[in-house]
C-alpha cells in the first residue's frame, strides 16, 4: 500500500479543490440557509464526471479507483458537505449497486444517464419502523403480469426531493422464518411515485432529503435488481461501499474545519497576541492535525483494500466510525477556538458543526458501525 | 494542421511565502504547486484554436520532478503531448536562462511550430519576461499581453490591452504571444480527463544534456541575474484628518500633498524623485 499520494491522486485533489473553492465557496452558506439545491453547479459537475466516478468510460464516467473517489468528496466536503453528500450518496449507494448487480440491459438503460449527472440516484431502504434494523422492511413488492406493484413509504431519503431514480427495498414474501427482501430500479417518473416535502434538517441544509411515498407504483419486472431475495445481499454490499463514501465526506468537513480554525488562531488577537501562541489553542490544534491524519489513513486503507478486491467490509466501518467521530470532535473544537464568532452563521464553522453530526447517524450509526467491527473481530481474525 | 507550443510554470499555490535568506529565493518546497493562473489562460486560449482549427497542442515546462503535476493537469485539459525539462544543472534559472532553454527545446522538440503561447506573467515573480525573451531568442514577432486571438489563414491578428486602449495587431506564422487574464476563461479538467492524462504517451523527459547544453555552455550563457538583497519593505501609513470648511480642507490638502500626487495629476517620476531627494 502506498502511503504518499502519487501524482494523480495529488492531481486529483487539487483540481477538485479548485473546482469547490471556485464554485461551492461563494453559494455554500447560502444554500444553507436557504436549504437550495443549486442546480447550475451540479450541472456543471455532471459534465465534469462528477457524478460517474467508478463507471466504465463505456458508460460516460471517470471509471476512478477508490482512494481517487474518497479524495473528490473528501475535497467536495471540505467546503460544502451537503452536495458532498449529494455526490457520495449518488456515486456510492445508488450507482454502485448498479454497477456491481444490475444485468448489462440495465447498465446500458441507467448508467449513461447516472454517470453523466443528467439523472441523479437515490438509495431507499430506510423506513420509520426500519433504519439499524433493516430486515424490517414493510414496503412491498406484489408481482402483477410483467409488473411488481410497490407501496409503502421511505424516509429520510438523501436526495430524495431530486432524484430521477431510486433504488427501493422492499419485501417480495417470506423464507421460512424471515422475511424476504428485493430491491427494484425505480424511476421518479413511475405512476404511484411520489416525494413528500423536503426534511428540515439540521445539517446538509441543501441537500433535498425527503420521504418518498409508493402507492400502487408499477414497476417493470425487468428493473429487478439482481435476484428476487438479494435485497439484504445487495444493502449490506452497498452498505460497505457507502461508508467509505460517509468517511472520506466526514473527513472532509473535519478538514475545513481544522483548516478554519488554524487561519482564526493565527489572525485572533488576544491579550495582544495571535491565540495560536498559546498553549491550550495549540493542544486542540495538535489533537485535531494528528486525528485527521489517523482518520485519512484509515479511510485510505479501506479504499486501497476494495481497490485490491479484497474484503474491506469492517475497514469501512472502522473508517466511517472513526471519521466521523473525528469529524464531530474537530468541528466542535473549531467552534471553540472561535469563540462566539464560531456559534455566528458568519463564520462557517457553525455550518461545519451541525454538518458534521449526521454522519454519526447516516448510513449506519457509530453503534451499527462497531457492531459490525466486533462481529468481524469475534468471528474472524485470528490472533 | 496548426502546431501550437504553450510554455507553462508550476508556481506555489499560496500568496505570501517565507524566502531563504541567504539565497533570496522563494522556499517554493512549502506549498503545493498550481499551474500559474496566466499560463493556464494560455492554454485555454490554445484549446479554443483547437477546437476551430485542426491543431496539435504541445505544453512545455521546465523545472523540478514534481512539475509533471501541470503538465499532467494540460493534457487532462486537452493539450496532446508534454515536455519536462527537468535539471539540477538548470535550477535557479533566471528569465534569460530559462528563455534560453526554452529555445533549445522547441528548436529540437517541435521545430515547426506555428505559435507559441505563453502567460503574460507568472504570479510567483511577475516579470513578465520569458515570453519576449524566447521571441528574441527565436527571431519571433510577438505581442504581449494578448486578450483575444484570431487567426486567417497565415495571418494572426491578436488583441491587447495595454496601457488603457486596446489596440489589434496582425502578424504571421510564426509567432508568439502572451496571454493576459482577461479572456480565455481557463476550463476546468473533467475527472475522466484526469484519469487519461495518465494513460497518454506522448510525456517525454528532457534533460540539459539532450537540449545540447553543458554546465559551462549554462554557466556562461546562463543566469544572468544574481539576488544581492531581499527584504520587506514595511508600508508605513498614517491617517490624517483634514478638518474645516471645503474650500480650507482642500487648499490645505494641495499644499500638503500636491507633490506626494503628482504621479497621478501627470508630473514626471523625475521631478518626483527629485522633490523626494529634497
Amino acid at each position: 500500500m502506498q502511503l504518499n499520494p502519487c501524482t494523480k491522486h495529488k492531481l486529483i485533489r487539487d483540481s477538485v479543490r479548485n473546482f469547490a473553492e471556485t464554485e461551492l465557496a461563494p453559494i455554500a452558506a447560502e444554500i444553507d440557509r436557504t436549504a437550495t439545491f443549486p442546480r447550475p453547479v451540479i450541472e456543471k459537475m455532471g459534465r465534469l464526471n462528477y457524478f460517474g466516478l467508478q463507471v466504465p468510460k463505456e458508460f460516460g464516467g471517470a471509471a476512478m479507483d477508490s482512494v481517487s473517489m474518497a479524495i473528490v468528496v473528501e475535497e467536495i466536503s471540505r467546503v460544502c458537505a451537503a452536495i458532498g453528500l449529494c455526490v457520495t450518496v449518488h456515486n456510492g449507494v445508488a450507482v454502485y449497486p448498479i454497477l456491481q448487480f444490475a444485468n448489462p440491459e440495465q447498465m446500458k438503460a441507467y448508467l449513461p444517464k447516472l454517470a453523466s449527472g443528467k439523472w441523479i440516484g437515490a438509495f431507499s431502504l430506510t423506513e420509520a419502523n426500519a433504519g439499524s434494523d433493516s430486515a424490517s422492511v414493510e414496503t412491498t413488492a406484489v408481482k402483477k403480469n410483467s409488473d411488481y406493484i410497490l407501496n409503502g413509504t421511505k424516509i429520510f431519503v438523501t436526495n430524495g426531493g431530486v432524484c430521477d431514480l431510486a433504488l427501493i427495498f422492499a419485501l417480495t414474501g417470506f423464507e421460512p422464518g424471515k422475511p424476504q427482501s428485493s430491491v427494484f430500479i425505480v424511476e421518479s417518473n413511475y405512476a404511484g411515485f411520489l416525494r413528500g416535502e423536503l426534511e428540515d434538517l439540521c445539517g446538509m441544509r441543501a441537500n433535498p432529503v425527503s420521504s418518498l411515498f409508493l402507492e400502487d407504483c408499477p414497476v417493470p419486472a425487468s428493473n429487478l435488481l439482481g435476484k428476487i431475495g438479494d435485497g439484504m445481499k445487495i444493502g449490506l454490499a452497498t452498505l460497505d461501499n457507502g461508508r467509505i463514501g460517509i468517511a472520506a465526506q466526514a473527513l472532509g468537513i473535519a478538514q475545513g474545519a481544522f483548516e478554519a480554525a488554524v487561519k482564526y488562531a493565527k489572525e485572533r488577537q488576544q491579550f495582544k497576541k495571535p491565540i495560536a501562541s498559546l498553549q491550550t489553542i495549540q493542544n486542540y490544534i495538535a489533537d485535531m492535525a494528528t486525528e485527521i491524519a489517523a482518520a485519512r489513513l484509515l479511510l485510505y486503507n479501506a479504499c486501497a483494500l476494495k481497490d485490491a478486491g479484497a474484503p474491506f467490509g469492517c475497514e469501512a466501518s472502522m473508517a466511517k466510525l472513526y471519521c466521523s467521530t473525528v469529524a464531530s470532535k474537530v468541528t466542535s473544537l473549531a467552534v471553540q477556538i472561535h469563540g462566539g464568532y464560531g456559534y455566528s452563521k458568519e463564520y462557517d464553522v457553525e455550518r461545519y458543526f451541525r454538518d458534521a453530526k449526521v454522519t454519526e447517524i447516516y448510513e449506519g450509526t457509530s453503534e451499527i458501525q462497531r457492531l459490525v467491527i466486533a462481529r468481524t473481530v469475534l468471528s474472524q481474525w485470528i490472533f | 494542421m496548426l502546431k501550437l507550443v504553450v510554455c507553462i510554470k508550476q508556481i506555489p499555490r499560496v500568496t505570501e511565502l517565507p524566502w531563504d535568506e541567504t539565497s533570496g529565493t522563494l522556499r517554493r518546497d512549502l506549498a503545493p504547486g498550481m499551474m500559474n493562473p496566466a499560463c493556464k489562460h494560455a492554454l485555454e486560449a490554445a484549446l479554443q484554436v483547437k477546437e476551430h482549427y485542426k491543431a496539435k497542442i504541445t505544453v512545455i515546462t521546465m523545472g523540478p520532478p514534481a512539475a509533471e503535476e501541470v503538465l499532467r493537469e494540460a493534457l487532462a485539459m486537452g493539450a496532446d503531448e508534454a515536455i519536462l525539462i527537468c535539471d539540477r544543472l538548470l535550477s535557479g534559472s533566471d528569465t534569460f536562462a530559462t528563455s534560453m532553454v526554452l529555445k533549445e527545446a522547441i528548436t529540437k522538440k517541435c521545430p515547426k511550430f506555428d505559435l507559441i503561447l505563453c502567460g503574460a506573467y507568472t504570479a510567483d515573480s511577475e516579470t513578465a519576461q520569458v515570453g519576449p525573451q524566447l521571441a528574441e531568442e527565436l527571431d519571433l514577432p510577438a505581442a504581449a499581453y494578448v486578450e483575444k486571438l484570431e487567426i486567417d489563414g497565415k495571418t494572426l491578428r491578436v488583441r491587447r490591452l495595454v496601457d488603457n486602449f486596446r489596440e489589434t495587431l496582425e502578424m504571421e506564422f510564426p509567432a508568439l504571444v502572451t496571454v493576459s487574464m482577461e479572456n480565455y476563461k481557463p476550463r476546468y479538467a473533467s475527472l475522466a480527463g484526469l484519469g487519461k492524462a495518465f494513460d497518454i504517451n506522448n510525456f517525454t523527459v528532457l534533460n540539459a544534456e539532450d537540449l545540447g547544453l553543458t554546465a559551462s555552455s549554462i554557466k556562461t550563457k546562463g543566469s544572468r541575474t544574481k539576488v544581492r538583497k531581499v527584504f520587506l519593505r514595511k508600508a508605513q501609513k498614517g491617517n490624517v484628518l483634514l478638518q474645516g470648511a471645503a474650500s480650507v480642507v482642500i487648499n490645505e490638502f494641495l499644499d500638503k500633498y500636491q507633490r506626494k500626487i503628482g504621479t497621478v495629476i501627470g508630473k514626471s517620476i523625475e521631478e518626483n524623485k527629485h522633490d523626494d531627494e529634497k
